[in-house]
């Protein structure tokens, strides 16, 4: 623990140093990447060694601080977090320096700089925190920081709509995480979260409560339908490495509340692991429908963090059914699989944000229909990209398929058993689904965004990001590579993770888990291998006849090569898809002689949100009517006020 | 790993060109015309090997990787099947997930090299292909859940392997909506008729064809090696299925796989001479109905 203590303290100083020295911005900057990257570093040394099965200390705040001893701990569900936490704040912190070079002198850059620096420690310190006050206080610092970071470009309306919504989730969701913990720590010796543990609520409505609330508070932090609505908007407001932190860490802490609620609990009750593992189908779903309809490359992505969000829901559903129905197995797979998906996501989708971010530098667009041919301007940009993309649609050799693996191995475990648990197999069916959308939408991406021709004279004009923002690129897409070609090396982890939440498993049950690891490594090796191994034979042997590589492209037997507006557009690609699922997808089609696009609205937020918001507001102005500013009515309001109370005393008969 | 899995998966490979030529036939002589020889694709790949490639400038090494990746990947995936009616060379707990991906990586690679040349003909061959492979991968899972539930096991190669054959007297009403779900399935991920028409000329109408447009020579060839695996490998899903080899011989077991496939791929032609391509929008509702089968299958085994 002193060497995350010291990387937490790096961390907080570079961000003091970027701040101060705002008048010589490019020491504040050098040294404000030097103690990120040291600090970040240093944090994740003993994430890693608890990973590897080590403990380590907890670090104990007693005295003046209210709730009882601030604890802070690092377990192999906190390390999981951390690990990610670390990599991604890291990659993002130093991409954020060339990224904001442009609006230097323009913008309060450095203090921009200051905030990534505190959101990283605000994380790192919300998965480490032992007891509700540092929890709640660090979960603060984090959703107010994050705000702050959202709204770095004021002027622009969509950038403080995005802020508002986004301020207004959050905050909505801390009431309900301030009630969830008032309810549970009601009766407990302090507010530990050993304490909690220790003191569990008993009547099954109790259980309901915190668990409903629970949903409320970490669903809207996660994004989980139908509370995701805030979570594209402020996510393509942010800039990009803002969006990267928010989309691959910040709504992660949703995720992690829920764990660590289950980890306190000891044993969830079945109807919460239905519930789950339906939000999950239903995040998954829609999430990634609506993400194929978008047209602006960050929305874009958003609406993959609520597909994705859902993926870990189905693997935290499975693990929680397992654990009601008593199968330790699936339980664990289950687990392990949702605290892996969320490490795999964290990586690969700031990866895919911070290439958002590259191409929207480069062109000044993020409108996917204007851009195209990038991968010949920017290949680095392009191939990290196609990386992540390959990940996060679950296909090997990558990371993403390890993890989807493992949630679908426990859905499968469920399957073959007796017993009620059996029925979450069809949930595998749903992960289908929304993996063969997933690549659709990607495919999309990838194709009108980098391949075939520029669209627009942006595109055409492109040049490739200065290294500053291609080296953090690289670095994910190999965290990524690295992670999916060696599980053997993170299975286990992660299933410490994975048996941690299912409350420990019988210690003859853990190699008949870890069986496959190997076998699981063998493949998606022999897989890369294999690929490598043709790609060369195929080179080796056409090597004697050159190749023609100057042609234009077949036009069907027309004169004239196809040009860049005779492209399939991206509207286009998804119109098959959107046609067969327009009742969910809130899409408009907007048809002319020579053009086709379509438009989404998403449905929750127009239908449900607004009009809600506006019937709010309409009451709230109604309330406000008592409210006159005349000092006679106020005191009239206390003098009744104190009526009532007496009245109320009264006839409750305690009051003497 | 045992030889004579290792063994049949050699002699899936060879003799993969063969089924398209089969279906081929098939359909000539139902439509009463002589029709290509049943070999035709070894001597396109013959020739085509034999050729050098064009590129078009548009392109990047995405259009000349997508081939090697889908061959390299439905190669990978029949690694899992246990083509030898026992065991599988490569198993592992929950297999059938890489068994799809891989088919989606296949189709990852392929749809994305024929949009790297920025032809709207591929674009819409790709659009197309996409959104009936993400309705096609439930299908295949709702298949395979309906063997794992009926077998016990989560590996294909058990799934297929030894325990399918006690599972048969069990859960014969399951498995054989399974296995005819899976014989729709094929006909989708194969772009035959009623989903795509191989004969058509005209690529408007086309699906996987059209995809390939503007590949040629070595990379042609590949692609259509690679095609001529797939369909092996769906054809010898159905295979196994519904002919469980595990008490037969080895030689006899081999002459079952291979009967099997051919009568998979005169089926295919059986279909495709009796009736026509389906309206583009009515391919999904033919899936779900492969679907629905599928489902019926999983209920049955659930009660």
């Amino acid at each position: 623990m002193t060497l995350f203590v010291a990387g937490i303290s790096l961390i907080l100083l570079a961000g003091l140093t970027v701040a101060v020295f705002g008048r010589h911005p490019s020491f504040g900057q050098a040294a404000f990447r030097f103690l990120v990257g040291l600090g970040c570093a240093l944090g994740a040394i003993p994430a890693l060694a608890v990973l590897a099965g080590r403990g380590a200390s907890d670090v104990r705040i007693a005295g003046a601080v209210p709730g009882g001893e601030w604890v802070f701990g690092i377990d192999a569900l906190s390390a999981v977090f951390l690990v990610a936490i670390f990599v991604v704040g890291a990659a993002c912190a130093l991409y954020g320096v060339a990224y904001s070079g442009h609006d230097q002198g323009r913008r309060p850059v450095s203090g921009a700089h200051a905030l990534v620096a505190l959101l990283v420690a605000a994380l790192a310190l919300v998965v480490t925190a032992r007891a509700v006050v540092p929890f709640l206080i660090a979960w603060e610092v984090m959703a107010v920081v994050g705000y702050l970071t959202i709204v770095f470009e004021p002027e622009r309306a969509e950038v403080r709509r995005g802020g508002l919504l986004y301020l207004v989730a959050t905050h909505t969701g801390t009431l309900a995480l301030f009630a969830l913990f008032a309810v549970w720590g009601n009766g407990a010796i302090d507010l530990t979260f050993a304490s909690l543990a220790a003191h569990p609520p008993v009547s099954a409505a109790a259980i309901a409560v915190v668990l409903w609330l629970a949903l409320v508070g970490f669903g809207v932090k996660a994004g989980i339908v139908p509370l995701h609505f805030w979570l594209p908007e402020a996510h393509a407001a942010a800039p990009s490495h803002i969006s990267a932190i928010m989309s691959g860490l910040v709504i992660k802490m949703g995720i992690y509340g829920l764990m660590r609620v289950i980890v306190l609990l000891v044993s969830p009750p079945i109807w919460f692991g239905w519930v789950l593992l339906a939000l999950g189908a239903i995040s998954g779903i829609l999430g990634v429908i609506w993400a194929l309809a978008q047209h602006d490359l960050k929305r874009l992505l958003a609406f993959h963090s609520v597909e994705n969000i859902g993926i870990i829901l189905l693997g935290l559903g499975a693990g929680v059914l397992g654990v009601a129905y008593g199968h330790p197995v699936m339980a664990t797979l289950g687990f392990a699989g949702a605290a892996f998906h969320a490490l795999n996501h964290a990586l690969f989708k700031s990866l895919l944000f911070l290439g958002a971010g590259s191409v929207a530098h480069a062109t000044g667009t993020r409108d996917i229909e204007r851009l195209g041919g990038l991968a010949k301007r920017m290949p680095r940009t392009a191939t990290t990209f196609l990386i992540g993309s390959v990940a996060i649609v679950g296909l090997p050799p990558l990371n993403g398929f390890l993890s989807e693996w493992l949630v679908y191995r426990s859905l499968f475990q469920g399957g073959i058993i007796t017993g009620g648990a059996r029925f979450a197999v069809v949930a595998a069916v749903a992960l289908a689904l929304i993996g063969g959308l997933a690549l659709a939408c990607f495919v999309k991406v990838m194709a009108v965004v980098f391949l075939g021709l520029p669209r627009d004279t942006a595109a055409a004009e492109a040049r490739e990001s200065v290294p500053g923002i291609t080296r953090p690129l690289a670095g994910l897409a190999g965290a990524c590579i690295i992670i999916g070609l060696l599980p053997a090396f993170v299975l286990p982890s992660v299933f410490r993770a994975g048996s941690l939440l299912a409350g420990g498993l019988p210690p003859d049950m853990m190699p008949l888990i870890a069986a496959a690891n190997a076998p699981v490594t063998a493949f998606v090796l022999a897989l890369a291998a294999g690929i490598a191994v043709a790609w060369l034979v195929l080179r080796v042997l056409s090597r004697g006849r050159r190749a023609r590589a100057d042609v234009d492209t077949w036009a069907c037997g027309y004169p004239l090569p196809p040009t860049a507006r005779m492209q399939y557009t991206a509207s286009s690609f998804a119109a098959p898809l959107l046609t067969l699922f327009r009742p969910l997808a809130g899409v408009s089609v907007k048809r002319t002689s020579h053009s086709f696009t379509t438009h989404v609205v998403d449905p929750v937020l127009a239908e449900f949100m607004l009009p809600g918001w506006r019937g709010v507001r309409h009451v709230a102005d109604r309330i406000r009517r008592m409210q006159r500013g005349r000092i006679s009515l106020q005191l009239a309001y206390v003098v009744a006020a104190v009526i009532v109370l007496l009245i109320y005393l009264v006839f409750r008969g305690g009051a003497t | 790993m045992s030889g004579s899995a290792l063994a049949a998966l050699v002699a899936l490979l060879v003799i993969a060109p063969l089924l398209p030529g089969v279906a081929v036939k098939t359909k000539s002589v139902l439509t009463g015309r002589r029709g290509a020889p049943v070999l035709q694709l070894y001597y396109d790949l013959w020739k085509l090997v034999g050729k050098r490639s064009v590129y078009s400038a548009t392109t990047t090494w995405i259009f000349r990787a997508g081939p090697v990746v889908m061959l390299v990947s439905v190669v990978a995936a029949a690694l899992f099947l246990p083509l030898d009616g026992r065991a599988a060379p490569a198993a592992f707990d929950g297999d059938l997930v890489a068994f799809a991906a891989l088919l989606a990586l296949g189709r990852f690679a392929l749809v994305l090299a024929g949009l790297d040349t920025g032809s709207s003909f591929e674009g819409m061959g790709a659009s197309r292909e996409v959104t009936f492979a993400s309705f096609a991968e439930p299908v295949l899972f709702l298949c395979f859940l309906t063997l794992m539930l009926a077998t016990g096991q989560l590996s294909l190669s058990g799934m297929l392997g030894v325990p399918l054959l006690a599972a048969w007297p069990r859960a014969a009403a399951s498995l054989g909506l399974a296995g005819l779900s899976l014989f729709v399935l094929l006909l989708v991920e194969n772009s035959r008729v009623p989903v795509d028409d191989p004969a058509t000329h005209l690529e408007l109408t086309m699906v996987h064809e059209v995809i390939v447009l503007d590949h040629s020579g070595p990379d042609l060839a590949i692609i259509l090696y690679g095609s001529a695996v797939k369909l092996a490998v769906f054809g010898a899903l159905v295979t196994e299925v519904f002919v469980p080899r595990s008490g037969l011989s080895a030689p006899a077991s081999f002459v079952a796989l291979l009967g099997g496939l051919i009568i998979t791929a005169a089926a295919v032609g059986v279909v495709e001479s009796s009736m026509a391509r389906l309206r583009l929008t009515r391919v999904p509702q033919l899936l779900a109905g492969a679907g629905a089968l599928a489902f019926f299958g999983l209920i049955l085994l659930m009660r």
